[in-house]
């Protein structure tokens, strides 16, 4: 009984680890698509409604999901604390915390920093364009992965736990 | 105002020179100076450098430089607490125009304090039998103290303070009156006070009279035909007239063709020039008619 209940508890260890390292690569895939329609929001923000950018950023804090709000909610604070550090050293900082992304999209999202509030409307709108546009292709990489990934892990998991049965028993 | 760098050193100035401190004077490649009225004190291990000045923009506008961007063009932000920043450098020019800064080399911060000028002046030579006030023009040469001697009047006029309240529209061309920070008046206007600045005079004349109202109009220094004319509607409308105007007396104004009409036309009905002898300040009120 107790042989039984170890290979079950084995198996369903392997399953676990695989659907979790799954997971990720969805979540990866959900946060991307977060942070592209946030960064809609704050363009909407400075842009069409001329906001400065706490205002903007606060916004977008609200209104983005629960994947990217915390970054969007820290950026706020950043803006609290321009007398310490300047806001691009803040958001640098801050998108390298944000997501694994490729380091050409984060070099993207690290240029828009040096952009976000330092010009006029038309250009923060069109580096938020770029990065978007850059953090499109990410996604179109990301999905890729997790479909091609995902189901990979998952069996790879399930597989893994069975070999580990069966050498156990 | 400043970025942590700079504010230690400043704030190790004594509180009596901070006290009286008029200035802050930031030059790249030089220590801080504050500006004080004995002339200009070097803060001791202090050097600003171009990041500094770029940040002290950035806190100045609260990392929204598109919001600020037309008033930095004219090369000043208005702080909270009313204080102000100038900036200059290499500037940016597009079609003759100024654009933006393309380097910064200096700024300084105006501190803003309240000027208790006015004493005990109660100003009645300026109010009408219903307490309301004549249209009233100040006059006074650059520095002696019209702007706050219309600041004061707004504020009497929108608290009811010692005359009839009433609903004040304020024409503030380069925030120098009210000094709206995030939509609030950071010098005090009073309560029934509505301002509209960014604009120019004749243009927030118009807009106020068109959308708040306004029982009266006020402007700090006329001194272009369109604020003239724009007076001249609001006038028209009813609308009691509170302005400024640079010059030494009634003669001088009349002198200038910009003014004269002002006064010929009937505008104000009262003229108020102010003389300053050392840290008192005189007024004067003339009957224009």
């Amino acid at each position: 009984m107790i042989r039984l209940l170890g290979c079950v508890l084995v198996a369903g260890g392997g399953a676990w680890l695989g659907i979790q390292a799954s997971a990720r690569l969805r979540d990866r895939v959900t946060a991307v698509s977060a942070l592209i329609h946030a960064l809609g929001l704050l363009r909407r923000e400075i842009c069409g409604r001329g906001r400065g950018l706490p205002r903007a950023l606060e916004e977008t804090a609200c209104q983005a999901a629960p994947s990217v709000r915390t970054f969007f909610e820290r950026c706020v604070r950043a803006c609290r604390a321009l007398d310490e550090q300047p806001f691009q050293e803040s958001w640098r900082q801050l998108v390298h915390e944000l997501l694994e992304l490729s380091p050409e999209t984060l070099a993207q999202l690290e240029q828009l920093g040096e952009v976000l509030g330092r010009y006029e409307e038309d250009i923060q709108g069109r580096a938020l364009d770029q990065a978007k546009e850059c953090l499109s292709e990410e996604l179109t990489r990301a999905k890729g992965e997790w479909e091609r990934m995902g189901r990979v892990y998952r069996l790879l998991g399930l597989a893994g736990g069975g070999f580990l049965v069966i050498l156990l028993l | 105002m400043l970025p942590l760098a700079l504010r230690g050193p400043a704030l190790r100035l004594s509180e009596g020179d901070k006290a009286v401190c008029e200035e802050l004077r930031l030059r790249m490649g030089q220590p801080l100076a504050a500006v004080l009225p004995g002339g200009e004190r070097l803060v001791e291990g202090t050097e600003v450098t171009l990041p500094l000045l770029e940040q002290m923009v950035e806190l100045a506008c609260q990392a929204s430089l598109h919001t600020v961007l037309d008033s930095l063009r004219q090369g000043y932000l208005t702080l909270r607490g009313g204080h102000r920043m100038g900036v200059c450098g290499t500037v940016e020019l597009r079609q003759g125009e100024i654009h933006g800064f393309r380097t910064l080399a200096s700024a300084s911060i105006r501190i803003a304090r309240a000027v208790s000028g006015q004493g005990n002046w109660s100003g009645a030579e300026l109010l009408r039998p219903d307490g309301r006030l004549y249209s009233t023009l100040i006059l006074a040469p650059p520095g002696v103290g019209k702007t706050t001697l219309l600041r004061e009047l707004i504020r009497r006029a929108a608290d009811g303070e010692g005359m009839a309240p009433q609903r004040v529209g304020l024409a503030d061309e380069r925030g120098e009156v009210a000094a709206l920070w995030q939509g609030r008046p950071q010098l005090p206007v009073g309560r029934r006070c509505d301002v509209v600045e960014g604009c120019s005079k004749a243009q927030g004349l118009m807009l106020l009279l068109r959308a708040m109202n306004p029982e009266i109009l006020a402007a700090d220094e006329i001194t272009a035909p369109g604020d003239g004319r724009a007076l001249l509607t609001a006038a028209g409308c009813g609308v009691t007239l509170l302005s400024t105007a640079h010059g030494q007396d009634r003669e001088d104004l009349m002198r200038r063709p910009l003014y004269r009409p002002l006064v010929t036309q009937g505008l104000f009905q009262r003229l108020v020039t102010i003389q300053r002898r050392g840290e008192t300040r005189n007024y004067q009120v003339e009957v224009l008619s």
